[in-house]
């Protein structure tokens, strides 16, 4: 009985802690961002899994690349094709659907050389399939500056909007 | 009282008042609720419509207007529209013997609370009558458990309320309010503090808020009794939720917070001022506290609020008595 009845006060003081919780809460500070007004930082994309892209091997748009395939093959969805160059090991064409991406990483973790990672584009916006069928190795070139966008050029947008 | 012309204007008008008074709380409401909402969750709530969102409570209602009545089939015609009618109409006479001013009550009944107490039990025969009518599992499972909870949190509302009754000696809610003092330590929540927090448990019960809104349960039942309306049915039923909450907030002012007398200068903003005090801490409360389960919904009342309140009910006639 006694005991029935400390258990209560405490629960009922544990109502009032959490009334001091969301009273506190109430008063400070909001946490979200207003996207088209305000953006939020780079820190806080860090962690963010956006479309895939090659890791530049120097400025001249060269890739860490050695068309080995393992990504291909660990991708569930079959969404990275690699085809690899006439010369050395450098791949020819490295072609990527993100409409078929789930951003799972296996090709990530899979990749021998460390060519690939995930961008932090969370401003992407696109009108068509197409445009989301990425040419990685064109995008890599276009973020060394060697080559002006493509016609359907998803980092352009992606700066537009951003 | 004499039923002449001039007290069935004062109650014509009484009634316009309380309607008016019923859908700008409502919308005020809304946007109250939304915003305190937001703000517990650390995000700005409504924002785009207006100036700081201010005009999106008048959008909500403006698109509840246009929406398509959606009727289900094998319903029970009459009932099916008599109960959002009965969940709004009655309300307007509980708005009756509240008592704004010492002599700003529509109907100056010596039964007050008596009235209020009476009536309301119209408000959960609409969501009875709401859930049977439209034929759905969801209304069905809503409105049991409307009755369930409504016999359940009436008792010890009304035996809290009783305790001030007998110090009072009235059922008159001026009466009531002319006994209290102006200033916090005067009023009656300092001598009932223990019927004041059983008020406010089973006010929460009664008016079928969170975390006691097992009703309309959304992640249980939908919606609950109301699922299958749309459009100004479910308004109606909507607005007399906001309503029947302004209601026992403004019986809680006037009951325990001393209606409308307050420090300096007394008034009907007091009365507002104290309601919606109340109402804020009903929407604090809704935001902060997961819903309970069934089960333990009838616990807290038949374990702990029916006994303490008899108690409290004991204790009190027997100082009133004796000393």
């Amino acid at each position: 009985m006694i005991k029935a009845v400390v258990d209560n006060l405490k629960g009922l003081w544990s109502l009032v802690v959490g009334l001091s919780v969301t009273g506190r809460f109430f008063l400070s500070p909001q946490k979200t961002v207003h996207f088209p007004r305000d953006v939020v930082g780079p820190e806080i994309l860090e962690s963010f899994r956006g479309p895939l892209e090659l890791v530049p091997a120097d400025d001249q748009g060269g890739s860490k690349c050695i068309s080995c395939q393992m990504c291909a093959r660990a991708c569930p969805g079959d969404c990275i094709t690699v085809v690899k160059g006439d010369a050395g090991k450098a791949p020819k064409e490295y072609k990527y659907d993100f409409t078929l991406c789930c951003l799972c990483a296996a090709c990530v973790e899979s990749c021998p050389a460390g060519a690939i990672r995930f961008s932090h584009r969370v401003y992407m916006v696109a009108r068509s399939r197409e445009e989301l069928r990425l040419d990685l190795l064109a995008d890599l070139r276009e973020r060394c500056g060697l080559e002006p966008a493509p016609a359907p050029a998803p980092a352009d947008k992606t700066k537009a909007v951003a | 009282m004499d039923l002449s012309i001039a007290n069935f204007a004062q109650i014509i008008i009484a009634c316009l008042l309380v309607i008016a008074l019923m859908v700008g709380n409502a919308v005020v409401m809304v946007y109250v609720e939304r915003k305190a909402c937001g703000f517990i969750q650390r995000r700005p709530g409504p924002y785009e419509v207006g100036p700081r969102g201010i005009l999106q409570a008048v959008c909500d209602s403006m698109k509840l207007l246009g929406k398509q009545i959606y009727v289900p089939g094998n319903i029970d015609w009459i009932l099916y529209f008599l109960a959002p009618v009965l969940a709004f109409f009655p309300v307007l006479l509980l708005y009756l013997p509240i008592p704004f001013g010492r002599h700003l009550t529509a109907m100056n009944v010596d039964e007050g609370i008596l009235l209020i107490l009476a009536f309301s039990g119209l408000g959960v025969v609409s969501n009875i009558l709401a859930g049977w009518a439209s034929n759905n599992k969801y209304g069905i499972l809503g409105a049991a458990r409307a009755v369930s909870q409504a016999v359940a949190y009436e008792i010890p509302m009304i035996m809290a309320l009783l305790a001030i009754v007998f110090l009072t000696g009235s059922l008159s809610l001026t009466e009531i309010v002319e006994r209290q003092g102006s200033w916090p330590w005067q009023w009656n929540i300092v001598v009932q503090p223990l019927a004041f927090f059983i008020y406010l448990v089973s006010l929460v019960g009664e008016t079928n808020r969170a975390p006691f809104d097992l009703p309309e349960a959304e992640s249980e039942l939908t919606a609950g009794f109301h699922t299958e309306y749309s459009g100004m049915g479910f308004a109606l039923f909507f607005l007399s939720e906001y309503a029947n909450m302004l209601l026992v907030s403004f019986v809680c002012a006037a009951f325990f917070l001393g209606g409308y007398k307050g420090p300096f200068m007394d008034g009907f903003w007091w009365m507002f001022i104290k309601a919606y005090a109340v109402m804020v801490f009903i929407v604090w409360i809704r935001w902060t506290f997961p819903r309970v389960r069934f089960d333990q919904l009838l616990n807290i009342n038949w374990r702990w609020l029916l006994p303490l309140s008899i108690l409290n009910l004991w204790v009190t006639a027997v100082i009133v008595r004796f000393i």
